[in-house]
């Protein structure tokens, strides 16, 4: 736990560094670099270690700290989550250097680098806090330094819109943790997680609401359907390295939330995991279809993340149920899928993102119609965007593949039981359902961001920006590839996470390691065959190969507004999910186009939000503004308050 | 894995260029032609890899790799496939999401190829071509949990090995199912009538045919090979669930199975002559109710 503290104190220094030195842009810019990247570093240490199978003792703070005891510590699900923050942290925190360099003028960039040192630094507490208090406060410094990332370019209106969805939604989520941390530890003794746990709130009769409390708060965070109204919003406002910090890693809070009240609270009821279960493949398609619709780069890529959101419910709802029903061979494989799903989706998805910043901005356009033929002028970011694509499709040899295998996995074994679970094998389909229209809009997005022809001049000035933006870009690409071809070294971790969650010693359930042998052996022959198949080729063909126009079948002339667009290539997709897909289409005599929009937020949350005002302008009544009017109204309060405790025979 | 099951893994190698010859020469025959010889495509082959390369100057790395993915992708999912009868060359517990997986994989280097030629007709055969993936790719995972649920086997080699065998009396009603939606995900994921018509002349109405119209020489080579292996991995699976060969000998096993793939072809052969090709916005409709046929085939086993 040292390490753990220095090196959450190396991330904020750097922060800080950042913030002190606004006279001497390049020396903040080092110091950050080094101090930044120094903290990541140091924190994987523990968190290695602990994945490997050592214990690391807990921490306590003294006993005068406020509201309980504050406890902190690093077991396998806490590492996982650890190992997350810091290397997407890193990655986001070095290309923001960058990223936001020409910004320095006009902006408060120095002030930017440490809030999000300091968000690095609240997740990092988070997922190591093992009391009510530490979490709580961690969690709510999480949520404001995001909110302060989100509006960074406060003078758009359309960020300031984002920035106050994102706040109500959140602090919505932060209420009912305070209810729900309230009801499991009322009777308890001193909100440390050791003693929620050992305080099953079955006992009293509260367990069904707690854990539907957890589902709800920890869902608005996770951002999954219905609760996701805020996330494409935060995300696309935000710059592309928050985009991607938030993407990958805070919306994932959410999962470790979900993961550590399982972890706590014992074998969930099976409704939960059904629900669970339901709400898995219902993000997972909705998640995906909507994103097909987008043509703004950061809002699909956003619609994404409440696909893989989807993915790793589903991972959690088998292992939930596999807990419920006894079956703890399914219940450690659908928890360690949901975990390394995580990680795999922080990966590519912080990926994406910073690639998307990249095209952003060398061409200052989100509007993906307007591009087209980038792999020319940025090589290196098109091949890494395009592993990233790959692998959030779940394509092998991937880490996409390898994670969603064990929730296949776990899904397939709930088919060879003989109870009530084998009704999950067919929430297996809704995963090939995700995996193929994933497919559909990630073809889509490589092919008009990427390939083809420029569709406009900002498409053909574009350029390979900084070092210091594609090297992170690379580095996790590099991890996307190492994982995919070496499953047999992330899997067994997986296992332990999922054993610590499931509540079963760790090793205690056959078998091994889960078929991951098997499984890189299987990614090894694939890499092997493509480099096979490329040596054939060359072995073939006779010559130079020849250079000439695109065959356009028969036609003269080509031009890149005969390309097919964006919305051409998902049209007929849509067309078959015409009423959830969200598109409204606008037709005159003379215009065609259609736009996306958000179903939940647009017919249902913004309606409701204008009914609550409405009813809230009748309340203005009793507001006047006088204060002699309002100690009246506090002097009211308090003796109906007596009055009450009088009736109920004492405080309760 | 026996001796036999590798001699069938060379034979399914060397001869996956038979299948679509048997086809077309079914409909040759059913069409009152004589048509092209069986072997016609090896000699189209040798043709091609023979000549020199064509590259449209829109293209990168990317339409130049799509070739080598998809022939790599569809030989390394030949290895999952029991073709004895019993067991695999590679296999383990969820190897199905691999075997789905090399398939999409495929499909993902083929599509983007198509669309880095820039070409609006290749673009349309790319959407087409992902619009039917994404119904038929469900309803192939549905047919798969059906097996596991007969047989109680998470990998190909096992679902499609010795445990079906004993499946058959149990659940024969449902394996008949999901071997009718097999045969319908082959003539989908194949490109056949009545979902695509290799046949067509007009670029507007092709989908397979389309995305490869700017591949040339040795890489429309290894294209067409690696179509002709996916024509015959798909009959590898209907013919695997509809003659379950565990008690076979192994050349026996072997020679059902190679006697199977041709009885399939010949199936593709009369349905591509008795058929027209439907309406593109009825393919979704066809392959839903393909999935229905292995929804139901799955409830029957769910209890």
């Amino acid at each position: 736990m040292t390490l753990f503290a220095v090196s959450v104190a190396l991330i904020v220094l750097g922060g800080v560094a950042a913030a002190a030195l606004p006279r001497h842009p390049v020396a903040a810019a080092r110091w950050f670099r080094l101090l930044f990247g120094a903290g990541c570093v140091t924190g994987a240490v523990p968190a290695l270690a602990v994945l490997g199978g050592a214990f690391v003792p807990d921490a306590h703070l003294g006993s005068a700290a406020p509201f309980g005891a504050w406890v902190f510590g690093i077991d396998p699900l806490s590492a996982v989550f650890l190992l997350v923050i810091l290397s997407v942290g890193a990655a986001c925190g070095f290309y923001g250097v960058t990223y936001l360099a020409h910004e320095r003028g006009h902006r408060a960039v120095g002030a930017a680098h440490l809030v999000l040192a300091l968000l690095v630094a609240a997740l990092a507490l988070v997922v190591t806090a093992r009391a009510a208090a530490p979490f709580l406060v961690a969690w709510e410094v999480m949520a404001v330094t995001a909110y302060v990332l989100v509006v960074f370019e406060h003078e758009r209106p359309a960020v300031r819109r984002a920035g106050m969805i994102y706040v109500v939604a959140t602090h919505t989520g932060t209420l009912l943790l305070f209810v729900l941390f309230a009801a499991w530890a009322a009777g308890s003794g001193d909100l440390s997680f050791a003693s929620l746990a050992a305080h099953p709130p079955f006992s009293a009769g509260r367990g069904g609401m707690i854990i539907a409390l957890a589902l709800v708060a920890f869902g608005l965070k996770a951002g999954m359907v219905p609760f996701h109204f805020w996330l494409p919003e935060a995300h696309a406002a935000a710059p592309a390295h928050v985009s991607a910090l938030m993407s990958g890693v805070v919306i994932k809070m959410g999962i470790y939330g979900l993961l550590r009240a399982v972890a706590l609270f014992g074998p969930p009821p099976p409704w939960w995991g059904w629900v669970v279960l339901a709400l898995g493949a219902g993000s997972g398609v909705l998640g995906v279809v909507w994103a097909l619709a987008q043509h703004d780069i950061k809002r699909l890529l956003a619609f994404h993340s409440v696909e893989n959101i989807g993915i790793i419910l589903l991972g959690l709802g088998a292992g939930a149920l596999g807990m419920a029903y006894g079956h703890p061979l399914i219940a450690v494989l659908g928890f360690a899928g949901a975990a390394l799903h995580t990680l795999n989706h922080a990966l590519f998805k912080s990926l994406l993102f910073l690639g998307a910043g990249s095209v952003i901005h060398a061409t200052g356009t989100r509007d993906i119609e307007r591009l087209g033929g980038l792999a020319r002028g940025m090589p290196v970011t098109a091949a890494a965007f395009l592993i990233g694509s790959a692998a959030i499709v779940g394509l092998p040899p991937l880490n996409g593949f390898v994670s969603e295998w064990v929730v296949y996995q776990a899904l397939f074994r709930g088919g060879t039981t003989s109870d009530a679970m084998q009704f999950a094998v067919v929430a297996a389909a809704f995963l090939g359902l995700v995996g193929a229209l994933a497919l559909a809009c990630f073809a889509k997005v490589v092919g008009v961001l990427y390939l083809g022809t420029p569709r406009d001049a900002v498409a053909t000035v574009a350029r390979e920006p900084a070092r210091g933006m594609t090297g992170p870009l690379v580095g996790l690409a590099g991890a996307c590839v190492a994982i995919g071809l070496l499953p047999i070294v992330v899997v067994p971790p997986a296992l332990r996470v999922g054993s610590v969650v499931a509540g079963v010693p760790a090793g205690a359930v056959p078998p091994g390691d889960a078929g991951a042998g098997a499984a890189t052996l299987f990614a090894v022959a694939l890499t092997g065959s493509l480099l096979g198949a490329w040596a054939l080729r060359r072995a073939f063909g006779r010559g130079q190969p020849l250079a000439g126009p695109t065959w356009a079948c028969g036609f003269a002339t080509s031009s890149p507004r005969m390309a097919y667009t964006a919305s051409s290539f998902a049209a007929p997709l849509l067309g078959s999910f015409r009423s959830v897909a969200g598109v409204r289409t606008d037709r005159t005599a003379s215009r065609f186009a259609t736009q996306a929009i958000d179903p939940v937020l647009d017919r249902v949350i913004l309606p409701a939000w204008r009914g609550v005002r409405a009813a809230a302008t009748g309340l203005r009544a009793i507001h006047r503004g006088g204060l002699s009017l309002y100690l009246v109204y506090v002097m009211a309060a308090a003796v109906a308050l007596l009055l009450y405790l009088m009736a109920a025979g004492g405080t309760p | 894995m026996t001796p036999a099951g590798w001699a069938a893994l060379a034979i399914v190698s060397v001869a996956a260029p038979v299948t679509p010859g048997i086809v077309e020469k079914t409909k040759s025959l059913l069409t009152g032609r004589r048509g092209a010889p069986v072997l016609q495509l090896y000699a189209d082959l040798w043709k091609l890899v023979r000549k020199g390369t064509v590259y449209s100057r829109t293209t990168t790395w990317v339409f130049r790799a799509a070739p080598l993915v998809v022939l790599a992708s569809l030989v390394v999912a030949t290895l999952f496939l029991p073709l004895d009868g019993r067991g695999a060359p590679v296999g383990f517990a969820g190897d199905i999401v691999a075997f789905v997986g090399l398939q999409a994989l495929g499909r993902f280097a083929l599509v983007l190829a198509g669309l880095d030629t820039g070409s609006s007709f290749e673009g349309m055969g790319a959407s087409r071509e992902v619009t039917i993936a994404s119904f038929a790719e469900p309803a192939l995972f549905l047919c798969f949990i059906a097996l596991v649920l007969a047989t109680d086997a998470l990998s190909l080699g096992g679902m499609l090995g010795t445990p079906l065998a004993a499946a058959w009396p149990r659940a024969g009603a449902s394996l008949s199912l999901v071997g009718i939606c097999l045969f319908v995900l082959l003539l989908a994921e194949n490109s056949r009538v009545p979902v695509d018509d290799p046949a067509t002349h007009l670029e507007l109405t092709m989908i397979h045919e389309v995305i490869v119209l700017d591949h040339s020489g040795p890489d429309l080579a290894l294209i067409l090979y690696g179509s002709a292996l996916k024509l015959t991995v798909f009959a590898v699976l209907v013919v695997s669930v509809f003659v379950p060969r565990a008690g076979l000998s192994g050349p026996a096993a072997v020679a059902v199975l190679l006697a199977g793939l041709g009885v399939v072809a010949v199936a593709v052969g009369i349905v591509e002559s008795a058929m027209a090709r439907l309406r593109l916005s009825r393919v979704p409709q066809l392959l839903v109710g393909a999935a229905a046929l292995a929804l139901f085939g799955i409830i029957l086993q769910l209890h």
